[in-house]
């Protein structure tokens, strides 16, 4: 029982890290319809600028990171994504691609490729009581932070000026437009909130892992890309359900399935996503007014 | 031209013009291996690597640029035909090293190269088919990252699959039969197979269908089939050219039928430009002679006593760089979606 | 009418989609506290002139000229700014918002609150359904009451020219009566309008002058009455080319 407990705790806690890259994905897609491949490397340079800024105050080193995310996501929407606000969808797919890819391969010229070590509040890696089932303080933290950021998305999202912006943007950019809603604030502040998304990943899966390297970030996103497909692309709420069902799925499997079996469990997952699309192929919760404009 | 010539000549002649983009391709390919025929065996050799790569860049041509569909999953048909192929055409006793574990009917097969490459083919080909159905139906964007997911999947059951691939670790002993004029045969006829198949009323209605699906549907076009028929035969072509690649440097390891390998096809073909077969040519040529140009700035020269180098991983940035320029200031690269078209003027 | 300069002049327009020309040298006044109707088949080009004049699509020849400047290559979002507001053809509300938040989204380039406040209240007044469903998500609508979000959430920015494509598209005649009659009153409170429609009947009802499209051109123009009783009116709405008046019976 204690076990059960321990696993569906690892389940949700994945499943929420999951959630949160997917949202940062969906975010950008709901405002620009592109497929942000270059998210993944957001959460690898600050994981890097963790590594950098390792033996400052622990507020400075999250600071660090949380800004070279932010920064660096509104360097590449100004550089790589602004001159193609007009393109097609396939185009901005490439677009992204190949931004990650530069990005990857800039860092490992500048540091390396191989994984350094980083021991990154390692108290939390500590194990507490929690209604009498032994888990790790890190899953209750990363389930928590999940939940207030998911919260405070949606406050920013539903209750202010900006976020109405936001929303109305995602459904009819144009109209937005000829109601005044100023295209190039918009898109700026979605490329914010997936950098601190981003940034709260990535400072998660130091703590977890114990390492950073140059692919932390690309491993991660493509899961969390399925996850937005099989949620409905274009809907927020689908990119955080279908990372976190993506997410729990990959850690059920690997509890449950015969142990020769366990290595195939990322197959597992995929196939079953390729069902959840056979019979569904705009996704579990599509976006509303989203027509082929994908 | 005062009157048309008659008799079998004139049915030439007027082919010619419609099938100069081919023509002028191969003849392109052929100085190409000829030249290097001349040249030392490591210039012969990245050649040879150099046209594998265009069959790959071909391959993925056919499904992108008729479909208009990126896909990032042909790496993984490439794998598909280099482990069928190496399974069929490896000597049982080498099979018996690497790969215990076999099921009988595969360790004591000893195919020839051809079947064998013929099989792989084949194989990614009908894997395709099984997938690509559901896959077909998704739009566009959401096609493209369940090629992804394609990729993903192959690639962890390739790297656990030991019994059968070996997993993690690399399968080596394949009959190295691939040599220069091998990889231009095979690459002929991957330009004949692609400019054949683009010239089919099936590509022509995807094609059109690329530009508005809605109207393409409600004229009645079966978007699913025919898009089906481009990844499978796209499927093809890169299981050809799996196979050419393992049995080109003797060894298949799962780890470079994944991202970087993924991202060096797509580039070629995003930098040549995706809407023509001349494009997908151009990008495997241009990116061919760059990284060969790169690789020298890595490799550095002699100043007197100290060597002056681009430190080791040069090359990949600025590949990623170029091909970001091209998407922003080209997009649709070099070839911008024409044929070489027929010098002389329409007769 | 009013003295001095045209609100809105547009002269010598010309705008292409690649090879196709939409609208091919027009001109047009507009007066201010005017009811200035375009009316015209399905392809006249209606559409393009008034994306145009919006500055959504830029012209390939000609200047528009709004309050005195021109209004060439300002951005998108600035076009609200100047005074215009649009209510596109299929009315544009977001589905996923409520109507509250799509009147809102009309207010966006305003910053005084009290007076928004003050103006929703009068709205909710002039669109009673609308006050009845402010919460409700603005998919839930009917064609007829999306068409009066769509006006009062443009006439929120309190523009001086409101552009209408195609109001009556859709509606049931009954709804289109209460839309018309709803446009009175909003020339009445100082508005000038700009109404683009294929249903001239209408158009004819409400609007001190008519011009007649078709085929990217003016055919005909000039005041209602005088437009609606024009013996060529058929031809040039249908593009029939007009015979010399010699060859005339």
């Amino acid at each position: 029982m204690e076990r059960v407990v321990q696993i569906l705790a690892d389940a949700v806690s994945v499943g929420s890290l999951y959630a949160l890259t997917a949202l940062g994905i969906g975010l950008i897609f709901g405002v620009m319809r592109l497929i942000n491949f270059a998210h993944g490397e957001l959460i690898t340079f600050a994981a890097y600028t963790l590594l950098a800024l390792f033996g400052q105050p622990i507020p400075i080193m999250l600071f660090g990171a949380v800004s070279v995310a932010i920064v660096l996501a509104l360097i590449t929407e100004r550089a790589a994504f602004r001159p193609l606000r007009n393109a097609d969808p396939t185009t901005l797919l490439i677009s992204s691609f190949a931004l990650s890819f530069f990005l990857q391969k800039l860092l490992i010229l500048l540091v390396g490729s191989r994984l350094k070590g980083l021991d990154f509040l390692p108290a939390l890696a500590r194990q507490i009581e929690f209604a009498g089932v032994r888990l790790q303080l890190l899953q209750i933290v990363t389930i928590v932070v999940a939940i207030v950021l998911l919260v405070a998305l949606t406050w920013f999202l539903k209750a202010t000026r900006l976020g109405l912006h936001m929303r109305a943007a995602a459904e009819d950019f144009r109209m937005a437009r000829v109601l005044g809603v100023r295209a190039n604030k918009v898109i700026a502040v979605a490329f914010a909130l997936s950098g601190i998304l981003a940034a709260a990943v990535s400072c998660l899966v130091v703590v977890q892992t114990g390492v950073v390297q140059p692919r932390m970030g690309l491993q991660l996103v493509i899961i969390a890309f399925v996850g937005t497909v099989i949620g409905g692309l274009g809907s927020l709420s689908g990119a955080a359900l279908g990372g976190f069902l993506v997410g729990a799925a990959t850690i059920l499997l690997q509890a449950f399935l015969p142990p020769d079996l366990r290595a195939f469990r990322e197959a597992f997952v995929f196939v079953a996503v390729a069902l959840v699309l056979l019979f569904r192929p705009q996704g579990l919760i599509p976006a509303r007014g989203l027509k082929e404009r994908i | 031209m005062s009157e048309p010539i008659r008799g079998w000549r004139s049915g030439a002649f007027e082919m010619l013009p419609r099938l100069w983009p081919l023509v002028a391709l191969a003849a392109i390919i052929a100085i190409i291996a000829i030249a290097a025929s001349f040249a030392p065996a490591v210039l012969q050799r990245r050649t040879t690597q150099g046209l594998i790569n265009l069959i790959a860049v071909v391959g993925l041509y056919v499904f992108v640029g008729n479909s208009g569909v990126l896909s990032f999953g042909n790496v993984a048909f490439m794998a598909v035909g280099a482990y069928v192929s190496a399974l069929l055409t490896m000597k049982p006793a080498a099979k018996s090293v690497f790969l215990p574990d076999l099921p009988a009917v595969i360790a004591h097969a000893e195919w020839p190269t051809l079947p064998g490459a013929l099989a792989g083919g084949v194989a990614a080909g009908l894997v395709a088919l099984g997938i690509g159905w559901p896959l077909m139906r998704l739009s566009g964007i959401s096609a493209s990252i369940a090629t992804f997911a394609i990729l993903v999947v192959a690639n962890v059951v390739f790297g656990n699959w030991t019994s059968v691939t070996g997993g993690q670790n690399s399968l080596m002993g394949l009959p190295a039969y691939v040599d220069l004029w091998t990889a231009f045969a095979w690459a002929l006829a991957a330009l004949v197979i692609a400019f054949a198949y683009q010239e089919t009323r099936s590509a022509l209605l995807l094609r059109a269908s690329r530009e508005d699906e809605a109207a393409a549907q409600a004229a009645g076009v079966n978007i699913v089939r025919h898009r089906l028929i481009a990844f499978v035969i796209s499927a093809f072509l890169s299981g050809v050219a799996g196979v050419l690649l393992g049995h080109f440097l003797g060894i298949v390891r799962v780890e470079n039928f994944y991202l970087d390998l993924t991202f060096l096809i797509v580039a070629m073909l995003v930098i040549g430009g995706r809407g023509s077969l001349t494009g997908a040519v151009a990008g495997a040529v241009v990116i061919a002679a760059l990284t060969e140009v790169l690789r020298e700035i890595e490799v550095g020269f002699q100043l007197g006593k100290t060597t002056i180098a681009a430190p080791a991983g040069t090359g990949d940035v600025i590949l990623a760089l170029i091909m970001l320029l091209i998407i922003l200031l080209r997009p649709h690269g070099i070839a911008a979606g024409r044929e070489l078209t027929w010098p002389f003027g329409r007769s | 009418m009013t003295s001095g300069a045209p609100l809105l002049a547009v002269s010598g327009l010309v705008v292409r989609y690649g090879a196709v020309n939409a609208v091919r040298e027009v001109d047009l006044d507009i007066a201010e506290g005017e009811i200035v109707g375009i009316v015209g088949p399905n392809g006249a080009g209606k559409t393009s002139l008034m994306l145009t004049i919006a500055g959504i699509v830029a012209p390939a020849a000609g200047t528009v000229t709004f309050a005195g400047r021109p209004l060439g290559g300002i951005a998108l979002e600035d076009v609200v700014a100047q005074g215009i507001a649009l209510v596109p053809e299929g009315r544009h509300i977001f589905a996923s918002l409520t109507v509250m938040e799509n009147l809102l989204l009309g207010a966006t380039i305003r910053h005084d609150s009290r007076a928004v406040a003050a103006d929703l209240d009068r709205f909710f007044g002039m669109f009673p359904i609308l006050a009845e469903r402010r919460r409700q998500p603005a998919g839930q609508l009917s064609g007829g009451e999306q068409q009066q979000l769509a006006i009062a959430r443009a006439l929120l920015s309190r523009p001086r020219l409101l552009m209408l494509d195609e109001p009556s598209l859709g509606l049931a005649p009954l709804v289109v009566d209460q839309i018309y009659a709803l446009l009175g009153t909003i020339r009445a409170q100082g508005v000038t309008i700009l109404l683009v429609e294929q249903n001239a009947e209408r158009v004819f009802g409400i609007a001190d002058r008519v011009h007649v499209m078709s085929g990217g051109k003016f055919a005909l123009g000039g005041d209602a009455a005088e437009i609606k009783s024009h013996p060529r009116f058929d031809a040039a709405y249908f593009g029939v080319r007009m015979r010399e008046a010699a060859s005339e019976p």
